[in-house]
């Protein structure tokens, strides 16, 4: 710190020394381990290679711009306790098999804050760099097709790293390999494929991020110990994407979190998968999603309390034929909050006196015959299920029971919010419309000015 | 007076007796409710959730719009020429130095003013609340789609309505022909297919051809396919048809609307320019 006001105190006093052109790639070769370079404003060309531990900043508000032209990966990161701030970098290679990237690190202690990436293949990509932070980056994807962009972010074998505050879009994915006890926080990911992708990981938190408009919100698969808390995840609804899917997790803990409008809220496949292992399930609110849980049928050991499930089209679905077992709706008396449950509570304990249970014919016909979903909306729908209601006879066996459902949603914790809609321009349309409606009522009731008929 | 404001003076006169007619006014005052009821309730969600979609109001309003639209299009359009050849306010009218397509067309421009109005007082009261609750679109045009949309359904079914009113004599027959009608398009043709679909194990692209064969469907679709950019949310047959048709869906289901518009409306005149009982 105390260097970097020194060099910042220099650059002011010698005003010159700004003037010259600087060159980055020779005060990178004269550095010192420790040293700090603050680099004026300028366009500066990569490709950077970086093998002793420096600290790179671009002068406060002046954001030189790194640019390998197109060609490779702009900076590489061959040196432990490199730090690197406040740059704009862009101009990567597009070839995925030379991982083409912004930034690779292959050390340990990396630390990237505050840059803005942009034309990149890849963005930031710690590999084998454990106990990193990336913090407060912006990248944006090269706008190709899905399959041939890079990740915004990857983390590969770079355990006990810290990923915050970064905004990422239009990228494929944020991914994290084999990298335990990481924290992803307060990250933003848009219009990508996979939100936040976690492959073979243990105890890893990811809380308080933003994941809308992906493929995929957050996608767990294989590993121990994941907790995903306070999350908001909306319309993420790729052709076979969810909310959160969780495939072959030990002892995930979902809480929470703010499944809106997803195609799916939550796909549980298989997990837990050992053992004596869980998932819970808890404290979070499943919105206007298609559907809110999607369960393999023979998923078990799920603690499912605590949540509310608001008008989604179906409250939980099996992905496939079968009822769930072993599973438990509710925690110490406590269920859950279902919007369509048509039970009471005459005791006035808040809980329903009679159980919550999911069982409809049309859904039930659907898990058979998956086609039949595009009648999905239609009345016809509805008629099936009011026909097996008057007639028990057909009537499927319940998918579920929540024996304790919770007469009124409970509080909830908050999670990082969206922008409202545009409140002026639906207000003039909707205005539009009771004008014309009132503009043709007039039409009607003012008599004809000829003599007609 | 030229042929234009004769189809004028008799559209005016058309929206005149809408507004007395009963079970116009009945369907609007309904329409309007429920869809200010379904809007409200997704007011009550966001006070639990902070979010109210429009993605699910806007399905609420499209489950209404099945069910409403294509029963109140149906009715008025039975009983346009029907009920008046009942009592014989026909006969005067055609006995005026005026042709029969003017008729035709004065009257189909009246009714379809009529419904325009209803739809316009339905989708401006809940787009209001829906506004007011937060949950408005993202983007406003998505709106005025949906509500074109289901006007479009509703022309469609205006016409076969006044395809059946022009082969019938009485007001009575012609509506109940037109109920008998909204149950097919609303009910017996989906569970139809349903129940094809499962017994003959159909593919699902024939599946979704067959689907293409009831408006209600095709409506349905169409502001599906405007709201989530996908029909993914229709399962397999759905995410069939965008792989398969891509860019021109949505032309298919606006060009098979408009058909449904505008074919049964000539049939219609065709009966009705030759009739000879007028």
């Amino acid at each position: 710190m105390l260097s970097f006001a020194l060099i910042a105190a220099i650059l002011a006093i010698f005003p010159f020394a700004a003037a010259q052109p600087f060159d980055l790639q020779a005060a990178l070769a004269g550095a010192q381990a420790g040293d700090t370079i603050v680099v004026p404003a300028g366009n500066y060309a990569g490709p950077l290679v970086i093998d002793t531990p420096v600290t790179l900043i671009g002068a406060p508000g002046e954001r030189p711009v790194i640019d390998a032209g197109g060609q490779g990966r702009v900076i590489t990161i061959n040196a432990p306790d490199v730090t690197i701030r406040g740059f704009d970098i862009r101009g990567s290679g597009a070839s995925l098999d030379r991982e083409d990237s912004g930034i690779t690190s292959l050390a340990a202690r990396t630390t990237v804050e505050d840059n803005h990436l942009e034309d990149v293949l890849f963005g930031i990509y710690l590999q084998n760099a454990p106990d990193s932070i990336v913090r407060g980056n912006t990248v944006v994807g090269k706008p190709l097709e899905m399959g041939v962009r890079g990740d915004g972010l990857r983390l590969w074998y770079s355990a006990g790293s810290l990923v915050e505050g970064n905004r990422v879009h239009d990228s494929r994915d944020m991914i994290v390999w084999y990298s335990p006890d990481s924290v992803i926080r307060g990250n933003t990911v848009e219009r990508s494929r996979y939100g936040l992708h976690f492959m073979v990981n243990e105890n890893v938190l990811i809380e308080e991020n933003i994941l809308r408009d992906n493929s995929v919100g957050i996608y767990l698969m294989y590993g121990d110990g994941y907790t995903v808390r306070n999350n908001l995840l909306f319309n993420n609804r790729g052709q076979s994407g969810y909310g959160l899917g969780i495939k072959d997790v030990d002892n995930a803990v979902v809480e929470g979190n703010y499944f809106v409008a997803n195609r799916v809220g939550i796909y549980n496949d298989h997990s837990p998968l050992a053992p004596g292992a869980t998932t819970r399930t808890e404290d979070n609110l499943f919105a206007y999603n298609d559907i809110a849980l999607w369960m393999l049928p023979l998923v078990e050991h799920n603690t499912i309390a605590g949540n509310v499930f608001q008008e989604n089209g179906e409250q939980v679905a099996l992905a496939g034929e079968g009822v769930l077992h072993n599973n438990s709706w509710s925690e110490a008396g406590r269920g859950n909050y279902w919007s369509d449950y048509a039970g009471y509570d005459a005791n006035g304990d808040a809980v329903g006196d009679v159980p919550y249970v999911a069982q409809s014919l049309y859904e039930d016909l659907l898990a058979k015959n998956p086609e039949l979903r595009l009648f999905q909306l239609s009345p016809a729908t509805d008629a099936i299920d009011l026909a097996a209601r008057a007639f028990p006879l057909f009537q499927p066996r319940p998918k579920m029971a929540d024996e304790h459902p919770l007469m009124a949603p409970p509080a909830l914790p908050t999670v990082p919010g969206l922008a409202p809609p545009p409140l002026a321009a639906n207000l003039a349309v909707a205005a539009g419309m009771l004008l014309l409606a009132g503009l043709l009522l007039v039409l009607g009731t003012r008599r004809s000015w000829r003599n007609g008929i | 007076m030229s042929s234009l404001s004769i189809i004028w003076t008799l559209a005016q006169k058309e929206l005149r007796d809408a507004l007395r007619n009963r079970w116009f006014v009945l369907y609007t005052v309904a329409f309007a409710a429920l869809a200010l009821a379904f809007s409200y309730l997704s007011l009550a969600g966001a006070g639990i959730a902070g979010f109210a979609g429009f993605g699910r109001t806007a399905a609420s309003l499209i489950n209404l719009v099945l069910l409403i639209i294509p029963l109140m299009a149906l009715t008025i359009g039975a009983q346009s020429i029907s009920s008046e050849l009942e009592r014989g306010t026909m006969s005067y009218l055609l006995a005026q130095p005026i042709g029969r397509v003017e008729v035709f067309l004065g009257k189909y421009l009246g009714l379809a003013l009529s419904l325009l109005a209803s739809l316009a007082l339905g989708f401006g009261i809940s787009g209001v609340v829906m506004v007011l609750s937060g949950s408005g679109a993202a983007d406003p045009s998505a709106y005025i789609t949906l509500v074109a949309l289901a006007y479009l359904l509703s022309l469609a079914m205006l016409s076969v309505g006044f395809l059946i009113s022009a082969l019938t004599r009485k007001a009575s027959v012609s509506v109940g022909i037109g109920l008998f009608l909204w149950l097919g398009f609303v009910f017996l043709g989906d569970l139809g297919m349903m129940g094809t679909s499962m017994a003959m194990k159909m593919p699902i692209g024939s599946l979704f051809a067959m689907s293409l064969t009831n408006p209600s469907q095709v409506f349905k679709m169409a502001a599906i396919l405007n709201i989530n950019a996908t029909l993914d949310i229709l399962g397999p047959a759905g995410v069939y048809a965008v792989h398969h048709y891509g860019q021109s869906l949505l032309a298919i289901f606006l060009a098979t609307l408009a058909l449904w518009a505008v074919v049964p409306a000539a049939l219609a005149y065709a009966r009705f320019a030759n009739r000879g009982d007028l």
